[in-house]
């Protein structure tokens, strides 16, 4: 699903974020990256969503190059990957049920398709009662549920998290960690940053490591 | 097709969103198609009086002397040789005699001591009737006098020489109320949909993040300037439409507007003004999502 050969990024003036590293995430596939903070985990999921390009090495998505992808087929890509922004990205001035619907919508669902899903993922996450409210007027702990929620909507084929119990208490942490698991059980590719030891400690997924833009060790096949 | 319903609830979106401005862009499309419009409306109709006028316009040769039925056929050839005619009419002077005994009518006694030969032989010349022969007519007289035996040239010279004029600067001002229509709707939309841009660029750039399309990024942008020229050109038309009955009816009975027949465009002129409103909204749309809109 996901294969990555050597690849660095530096940011300017000569900032390395990621030197050299290998990656290979098998369809379906759950893996766990953890590092401190600056260690190139995001770095890592912005270059597999198309955020950011490499400098060197290859980054390839479903088969496809990123670095020479084609506008179109980029889009269409874009719909089957859903992310969990470490900042959200929310749209603080439209509802909670918009900021889901908004990742459905773009791929010209029925409405009551839309409906149905944006509903069953805020109960599946204790925010049904915040359906209406402005993304704005919402705390952290809400709005990073809905950013999560929002990259799951789509039923995305490919899944990133960053840091997505960043900002939730133990009981959220559990049910955040529930859905990412059914998502997984689903079929979904998961890639999930976190430094939060409770999500991965007890699971069979892979877990790898960053240190200064490198894997401590080199991540071993499922 | 679900593509449709999502393109119109974004752009009502959009809409709402800068509201103020939309409705400013939409009263300077209206007045814009307004004043185009009024300008083209008076063109038009001074156009059709032309014709109208035209149909009564002729042209009268005075010669020295009759003209032989051979120097007749030189004389209809070198005449259509320049200008394109209706009818060219040979008076004798018994005929001019004739005509006029006919015109006094009841008062021909004054004619009693007159010789029937006194009034000079003619040549009547009926030109074409459109605005181009109005227009040519002062040209055309200037070639008739140099006719053989031509001794003098007679027409309404002093209203066909003002029509001219007036036509003209019409003609001038229509092209210039053009100029400021075609500046003021696509430099207006264009403005309104970069504010909608601006207005909205944490949401697109969101949307390009979820794989939103060109098209879904786009289409409501172009419908905001469609939409923006269909309202503001129909909003225009109709503005005139009323004032244009207001005037007819409120100048009707004898008058200046009785010398022509007032009307309104036809359907396919009124269409023709609606599109050109659409178009070019479109366009200012087109522009600011080139220059403005990374996809």
């Amino acid at each position: 699903m996901v294969e990555l050969v050597k690849v660095s990024k530096v940011y300017p003036p000569d900032i390395m974020a990621l030197q050299d590293i290998s990656l290979s995430v098998k369809r379906g596939e759950m893996i766990f990256l953890t590092g401190m903070s600056g260690a190139g985990k995001t770095t890592l999921l912005k270059l597999i969503c198309s955020l950011e390009t490499s400098d060197k090495g290859l980054v390839e998505v479903a088969g496809h190059d990123l670095n020479r992808i084609k506008p179109v087929v980029l889009q269409r890509l874009r719909q089957k990957i859903g992310v969990a922004y470490q900042d959200f990205r929310l749209l603080p001035l439209q509802s909670v049920y918009q900021n889901i619907a908004m990742a459905m919508e773009v791929s010209y669902l029925p409405p009551a398709t839309i409906r149905k899903r944006v509903e069953s993922l805020l109960e599946q996450l204790g925010i049904a009662d915040k359906r209406d409210k402005l993304a704005g007027k919402i705390s952290r702990g809400e709005q990073q549920r809905v950013a999560i929620a929002r990259a799951a909507a789509n039923a995305p084929t490919l899944l990133l998290a960053d840091e997505p119990t960043g900002n939730l208490d133990a009981t959220i942490t559990k049910l955040v960690v529930g859905l990412l698991e059914s998502l997984n059980q689903a079929g979904t590719t998961m890639i999930i940053a976190t430094h939060d030891q409770s999500i991965y400690r007890q699971t069979n997924h892979r877990v790898i490591n960053l240190e200064h833009g490198r894997f401590t060790e080199p991540p071993m096949e499922p | 097709m679900r593509f449709f319903p999502y393109i119109l609830k974004q752009t009502g979106r959009n809409l709402r969103k800068t509201w103020g401005t939309q409705v400013m862009t939409l009263l300077t499309v209206s007045l814009s198609v307004l004043i185009f419009s009024f300008f083209f409306l008076i063109h038009t109709n001074i156009l059709k009086a032309g014709a109208r006028l035209g149909d009564e316009l002729r042209l009268i040769v005075y010669l020295d002397d009759e003209v032989v039925p051979a120097m007749q056929e030189q004389l209809k050839k070198r005449i259509t040789d320049f200008n394109e005619v209706e009818n060219i009419v040979f008076v004798s002077r018994q005929e001019a005699f004739a005509r006029l005994a006919n015109n006094l009518d009841q008062d021909r006694d004054v004619l009693q001591d007159m010789s029937p030969t006194f009034l000079p032989p003619s040549i009547e010349i009926f030109p074409k009737k459109n605005l181009k022969t109005l227009t040519t007519i002062k040209r055309f007289s200037d070639y008739l006098i140099t006719l053989p035996g031509a001794q003098k040239v007679q027409y309404g010279q002093e209203w066909v020489e003002r029509f001219g004029y007036f036509n003209s600067l019409l003609r001038i001002v229509v092209l210039l109320s053009a100029g400021l229509l075609v500046i003021s709707t696509v430099f207006m939309v264009s403005y309104t949909i970069r504010l909608t841009l601006f207005t909205r660029h944490e949401e697109l750039e969101l949307l390009r993040l979820l794989g939103a399309t060109n098209t879904y990024i786009q289409g409501p942008l172009l419908l905001e300037g469609l939409l923006q020229g269909l309202m503001g050109a129909s909003l225009g038309l109709l503005s005139l439409f009323l004032l244009f009955s207001w005037i007819k009816l409120r100048f009707s009975g004898p008058g200046f507007l009785n010398l022509f027949d007032f009307s309104f465009f036809p359907p396919a002129t009124t269409c023709t003004i609606l599109m050109t409103g659409i178009i070019l909204c479109s366009l200012g749309s087109l522009i600011s999502i080139r220059k403005f809109l990374r996809v």
